[in-house]
């Protein structure tokens, strides 16, 4: 796998009071407006995840997931996590778990392009 | 300041995409990596790479930017500046006056931080310059156009960039050739990376034959897929042979001897260069003279794009790079 095509972050999967915390990279080689990038499913042990109230944080920010194409002004900076925190879901410190992530990103400077991605990890809780 | 009467070499950092991903280097440590190899001391830095605050660079920010350059010795010489017109997929792109104070925003941040000159692109719709150029000119910061694959001298865009350079008639404004329009042959070490993905050997020797026919990019792209599926070539080895049609084009390297005169940098693009001093896919030999002997005077930054493909040492390949130029901008 090169560097850009690396989706689920080095922080992992984390579980805490809010839920839990998965961290995302961009698969691009610049910072992009975060209403370019899509989260386009995720699911856990094989189960996909009910992503309607999730919500994303970055950088001291957080907004609904169900909003992110709304952020036309807010970028991701490409050498730093994002994260998607899924509320009302637990995971045990230290048990492991499949995650698959799907993120798909469209660069706001080439029209019409969509590009895929999917990561699949075996995470341990933090 | 200094007059030079001969091309600089420089790089750009985004030759150490993959180092930067990947989280060997924190900002100040590439800065200092760059200058410690010696490969500076002229830089070029993409404001959507490397700056954490861009588009909007506050003043300290600057401040340590400018620090670092201080240490290090370092000149940022071209930053690297974006036309996202695209905001929300699938609907209409901004409008003119957002794309217009987009540019400005950047522009403000890039003089900010000292940098002499801008990587602007196509992008930017041709009759919104005479809009973006008096601002350039009142921050005394000249803008150059990347003129990068599918775009040649002769593409269509280009001329209808020159008619209105010509028009405005100002010095902030100029071009930034892209040497991957221009190029002889696809890498092999690209195309080693699609046989590594899987891609068969009569795929690859189609992709050889279609890329050099005439044609727009997606067309010849779509050429390929249309023929490899008919042979039942899977789409993931269709989609990595397909990258080339992407980023590199086939065009007359002597084109560049057109754009000389109002060159006002360059993006010394290239995939893989040998011990022996030879670019896989771009003549350089041809290529570098037509500057030097028309009087440019700017930077050549290398700028190594393997990295799309291929994990190599990219600070060795940036090694490698300046000095092939050194050694043909000398004979």
């Amino acid at each position: 796998m090169l560097p850009v095509e690396r989706i689920i972050g080095e922080e992992g999967l984390t579980s805490g009071a809010g839920g839990l915390r998965l961290a995302m990279r961009l698969p691009w080689y610049r910072s992009l407006p975060f209403s370019t990038v899509e989260v386009g499913g995720v699911t856990i042990d094989g189960e996909p995840v009910d992503l309607s109230d999730a919500q994303v944080e970055h950088d001291g920010k957080s907004w609904p997931l169900a909003e992110q194409g709304e952020q036309v002004d807010t970028f991701w900076f490409v050498r730093d996590s994002a994260f998607l925190l899924l509320p009302g879901r637990a995971a045990a410190p230290g048990s492991e778990h499949v995650v698959s992530l799907t993120i798909n990103v469209s660069p706001p400077y080439i029209p019409g392009m969509t590009r895929s991605n999917v990561q699949v990890e075996t995470l341990q809780v933090a | 300041m200094v007059t030079t009467t001969a091309p600089q070499i420089g790089v750009t950092l985004y030759s150490f995409t993959n180092e930067w991903l990947s989280r060997q280097f924190d900002f100040p440590d590439l800065m200092r990596e760059v200058a410690r190899r010696g490969l500076g001391p002229n830089i070029e830095i993409i404001g959507f790479q490397n700056f954490k605050e861009f588009p909007d660079v506050s003043d300290d920010f600057a401040a340590r930017f400018k620090d670092i350059v201080a240490e290090t010795g370092l000149n940022p010489v071209s930053c690297a500046i974006n036309s996202d017109r695209f905001l929300r997929p699938g609907q209409q792109p901004i409008d003119d006056a957002s794309l217009v104070e987009y540019h400005k925003r950047q522009l403000r941040s890039a003089k900010k931080m000292g940098f002499s000159l801008v990587r602007y692109q196509f992008a930017l719709p041709v009759h919104l310059l005479p809009e973006v150029a008096p601002y350039a000119e009142e921050l005394d910061i000249r803008m150059g156009v990347e003129v990068h694959a599918p775009m040649w001298a002769g593409h269509p865009a280009v001329q209808a960039y020159a008619e209105m350079y010509d028009k405005l008639d100002t010095p902030v404004l100029g071009w930034i050739p892209d040497f991957g329009g221009t190029a002889s042959r696809i890498p092999e070490s690209m195309l080693d990376a699609a046989r590594r993905a899987g891609a068969a050997e009569s795929l690859l020797d189609r992709l050889k034959l279609v890329w050099l026919e005439p044609g727009m990019s997606h067309e010849k792209a779509g050429r390929l897929r249309e023929w490899a599926l008919a042979q039942g070539h899977a789409p993931a080895h269709i989609q990595a042979a397909s990258l080339a049609f992407f980023i590199l084009s086939n065009n007359d390297p002597l084109s560049w001897a057109q754009l000389v005169d109002r060159t006002i940098h360059i993006h010394g693009k290239f995939y893989g260069v040998d011990e022996n001093l030879v670019e896989e896919a771009i003549d350089y030999a041809a290529i570098l003279p037509l500057f030097r002997d028309g009087g440019f005077t700017g930077t050549i930054v290398s700028e190594w794009e393997g990295h799309a493909y291929d994990t190599r040492d990219a600070f060795e390949q940036v090694s490698r790079h300046q000095a092939m130029c050194r050694q043909i901008l000398a004979s």
